[in-house]
């Protein structure tokens, strides 16, 4: 898969379309994200499958939103799964990136990885490279809605319990942009305070999830108390899809519901 | 224009969690998680995510720092490290070898842990030496 | 407020015990009624879980 992606994104360079390609580069078996502005330097490309497919993504959006802020008028590629086009979708809506200065190189992701991920959609439209994956049944939300109420809270209290607010889920997160969190407001977090507020630091955070969760898993990820976010913010997904008819990530113009005001 | 991410590691405690430094034009200007170190696996604690604040935060030290009446004034090495010397010589003559203690840090290598270790016990003579791990 | 009662209900917390009502001044009945309703309600529910395992806890 990486031949077609390098050869694509080699020419890209050659044409002087785009100023360099965010994707992920491999040293001395380690994966790290990159930015290849050398044509040469796409010999180390990597897709993020180290042992297991998938298992060494990184949140590019971000790394390219931070670019961006200082190179406002070049032109990037950037390596796109089914959920970093997403993500991308959402981004150019909310202002953070522009469409036009944006090139995705998209790639597939294996049944494997999809079920795993439970993924809606394991594969961007602007596919360059892998399969068109199927939608994947998700059994984690289910496995919670057939626990009982005062299960449910028993279930929830004790993997909060474990969070030591390392904010390993708000750093990680393609989507989280905001210059000042609210998680890291004084007057609504206690500091030194671990675990925070259970349930409600977790729940604040799945609040501000509405219309911005592309379902990409780098949260549950990069948790080191193993809290089941993931199936927190599907769940949450799933609420505003059917309470609002809205799915983050699939519609260039539609607004989420949270974000419909125009702010000129 | 460059940008790179540079594997690196925690400074911080005794764990050694592989991170990746965001470099941009030769400014580190964030932190990521390695997920191919085995010690983290791609997880971080609130230190390791923030270890890109303190190399280029503003307080800090720059130059040696003396105190002369209430301030902190700015010095040379050499009168500086005179002044250490000095004084610590001083209490040591005048108190005995264990009216000083030394705390060290997970922040420091485990070379120069040593050498503080050594200083502490064969230069003071005291065995007044600890860590901030065991506070 | 849709979306807030279908969270708590995930999470294990009765969606009824957040209501939200806008009352006038003017409307000092219903604000009454409005009030000792939910505080009936909330009785019939029990002690807020939360605050329970909070004891429990300490």
């Amino acid at each position: 898969m990486s031949q077609k992606i390098k050869e694509y994104v080699q020419k890209l360079l050659a044409e002087g379309k785009i100023k360099g390609f965010f994707g992920l580069r491999e040293e001395h078996g380690h994966i790290m994200p990159h930015l290849f502005c050398d044509p040469k330097e796409l010999d180390h490309l990597s897709l993020g499958d180290w042992k297991k497919s998938g298992d060494t993504r990184y949140p590019l959006n971000q790394l390219m939103i931070r670019l961006t802020i200082e190179y406002p008028e070049e032109t990037f590629a950037v390596l796109v799964r089914g959920c970093d086009e997403r993500g991308l979708k959402e981004l150019f809506k909310w202002k953070q990136l522009k469409e036009d200065k944006v090139i995705l190189i998209g790639i597939g992701c294996p049944d494997e990885l999809a079920k795993a991920c439970e993924c809606e959609k394991p594969f961007p439209d602007s596919l360059i490279d892998g399969p068109k994956g199927e939608k994947a049944d998700s059994q984690k939300v289910a496995r919670i809605e057939a626990m009982d109420l005062d299960t449910r809270l028993q279930f929830w209290k004790a993997e909060f319990d474990r969070c030591i607010k390392c904010f390993g889920c708000r750093n990680v997160c393609p989507m989280c942009f905001c210059n000042e969190c609210s998680l890291e407001e004084d007057q609504l977090v206690n500091t030194g305070e671990i675990p925070p507020a259970n349930p409600t630091f977790h729940l604040a955070r799945a609040i501000h999830m509405v219309g911005r969760c592309i379902d990409c898993g780098l949260c549950e990820e990069a948790c080191p108390a193993d809290i089941p976010l993931r199936t927190l913010y599907k769940k949450v997904a799933e609420i505003i899809s059917k309470e609002f008819g809205y799915k983050t990530g699939f519609s260039v113009d539609e607004k989420s519901p949270f974000n419909i005001i125009e702010v000129k | 224009m460059e940008f790179k991410t540079v594997l690196s590691f925690c400074p911080y405690c005794g764990c050694g969690c592989g991170l990746l430094l965001e470099v941009l034009d030769g400014k580190i200007v964030g932190t990521l998680p390695s997920k191919t170190s085995p010690v983290n696996q791609g997880k971080l604690c609130v230190k390791g995510w923030t270890v890109h604040e303190f190399v280029t935060s503003p307080n800090r030290l720059t130059k040696p720092m003396v105190r002369k009446g209430d301030a902190l004034q700015e010095s040379s090495w050499d009168e500086a490290l005179n002044l250490a010397a000095t004084r610590l010589k001083e209490i040591k003559e005048k108190y005995g070898p264990d009216s000083i203690g030394v705390l060290t840090s997970a922040k420091c290598t485990n070379e120069e842990n040593y050498v503080l270790q050594k200083f502490t016990r064969a230069a003071i003579g005291t065995n007044n030496i600890d860590h901030c791990a065991r506070l | 407020m849709t979306f807030l009662k279908r969270l708590l209900e995930f999470s294990g917390i009765h969606p009824e015990r957040l209501r939200t009502r806008w009352v006038s001044s003017a409307e000092a009945v219903e604000f009454v009624h409005e009030v000792s309703e939910f505080v009936e309600n909330i009785k019939k529910l029990g002690p807020n879980p939360l605050k329970v395992k909070a004891k429990e806890a300490a």
